[in-house]
């Protein structure tokens, strides 16, 4: 039944195709997702724009002043409310927990605040469970060659707040 | 002399009167710790732990944190996160340290590293995941504060004199530790200046990157979660301790520029382990 009620929303989600972006600042609308690819406009920051698909760091969009890709990074998700907020609220049905944050005692699901951080009680049985599962290199190069990822170098980025 | 060398000479000079009965030369030890700290990047290598005694502090932690809130009982989702976890960790600095992973029991959305790469990541959040690719993102996150020592070096500016008369004295044992850390596991949720937050994010998206992963897992995740309603409760600590993911995102635009541009990654979508146990039913 919860399984129904999560797909049902899902598929709900999925049916809102466009959904609501805003640019965290001023950039270029380009014809393809390349950073060489034709400018078809420039917006400023704040401006609301549709969201219609992914492809690797950028989105698609449609806005008024034009409709082309931006960077992922130059705007922001918005307007998803909608739909979080029932997702939410199933989330805390689930877990008993109420809206509030308050903690309902009979489904000893917590949440996690400073003050039960601060309280917490050491586990060792917990620690042991923890460390069985742990993997070798050799295990987890296994794993990565069935998704066939390939390790390749690629170097730290630096800080862009230093070079100023 | 700066500030800081000035407060480290400050509690040094505390601790060699509290502790004259010790003969170690504690004052030499901190002194050292001080040019640790002003050498740039001092942060990495600052403290002078073995890896012994970093992983010894790393599994108290990681004991207490449980105890707030233990594993999802699911071994096949822990096997999983622990492939994808050690996959993205031997992309970096510290390959061969024995990496573990855990997805723990709260509908909170946060991760969380202990040092000695003890890394946490809440059920709330591992529930927002769209791919394998995201994990990655906020797995290599945590492991880019694990290389970055930030817990580390939390503890020994907090606790220098408890450094000074336990670590540096080479008297570390269980007790010790917890004498060290505080109680319970307050550390992990310890707000770390807003440079380490993006210090990780950075590193996050190239551990993600080298991995063969997408790279924008990460950013993804951010955008995901920026726009959870601020007083909804399950990202109240994570809000609290972290800069909001919408200043996160940007100052990771500006770091990752054009960078990535062209670099194919997998997302690896259709391997995400979904878990199927409800809470409170196993």
């Amino acid at each position: 039944m919860r399984l129904i009620l999560i797909f049902t929303l899902l598929l709900a989600a999925a049916a809102q195709a466009a959904e609501s972006g805003t640019t965290v600042k001023s950039d270029s609308v380009r014809a393809a997702p390349f950073s060489d690819a034709k400018i078809v406009a420039t917006l400023p920051a704040s401006t609301r724009v549709d969201i219609l698909k992914k492809d690797g760091g950028w989105y698609q969009i449609k806005s008024a002043q034009g409709n082309g890709w931006m960077r992922m990074l130059s705007l922001r998700r918005g307007a998803m409310k909608a739909t979080d907020k029932p997702l939410s609220g199933l989330a805390g049905l689930a877990s008993g927990r109420a809206g509030t944050g308050k903690i309902v005692a009979t489904t000893g699901i917590r949440g996690l605040n400073e003050e039960q951080l601060k309280a917490a009680q050491y586990d060792e049985k917990q620690v042991t469970l923890l460390e069985s599962s742990t993997s070798s290199r050799a295990e987890a190069q296994k794993f990565a060659s069935k998704a066939k990822l390939k390790a390749r170098q690629f170097g730290y980025l630096a800080d862009p707040g230093v070079s100023q | 002399m700066n500030t800081l060398t000035a407060k480290i000479f400050t509690v040094a000079g505390l601790a060699l009167f509290l502790h004259a009965a010790q003969a170690f030369d504690l004052g030499q030890e901190l002194r050292n710790a001080a040019k640790e700290l002003q050498k740039p990047g001092g942060s990495a290598n600052l403290g002078g732990y073995s890896e012994e005694e970093e992983v010894a502090i790393g599994r108290q932690i990681a004991g207490n944190l449980l105890g707030a809130a233990p594993l999802v009982q699911d071994n096949k989702l822990q096997k999983y996160v622990n492939n994808v976890g050690r996959w993205v960790a031997t992309q970096s600095e510290r390959p061969d340290l024995v990496w573990h992973f855990g997805v723990i029991e709260t509908n909170d959305i946060n991760a969380f590293a202990a040092p000695g790469g003890y890394i946490f990541v809440t059920r709330g959040l591992y529930n927002k995941l769209g791919n394998e690719a995201e994990l990655a993102g906020v797995l290599a996150h945590e492991i880019g504060h694990v290389i970055s020592k930030h817990h580390l070096k939390i503890l020994q500016q907090g606790k220098l004199l408890d450094l000074g008369s336990r670590l540096l004295g080479k008297q570390v044992g269980d007790d010790r530790i917890s004498g060290l850390i505080g109680s319970g596991a307050e550390i992990v949720s310890r707000s770390l200046d807003k440079g380490a937050e993006f210090e990780a994010d950075r590193i996050g998206v190239v551990l993600a990157a080298r991995a063969g992963y997408d790279a924008y897992g990460l950013p993804g995740v951010l955008q995901e979660i920026g726009h959870s309603a601020t007083d909804d409760s399950s990202v109240a600590l994570l809000f609290k301790t972290h800069p909001h993911p919408d200043e996160r995102l940007s100052k990771l635009g500006d770091a990752m520029e054009s960078h990535f541009d062209g670099l194919e990654g997998q997302t690896a979508a259709q391997r995400l382990y979904k878990i199927r146990q409800q809470p409170g039913r196993n």
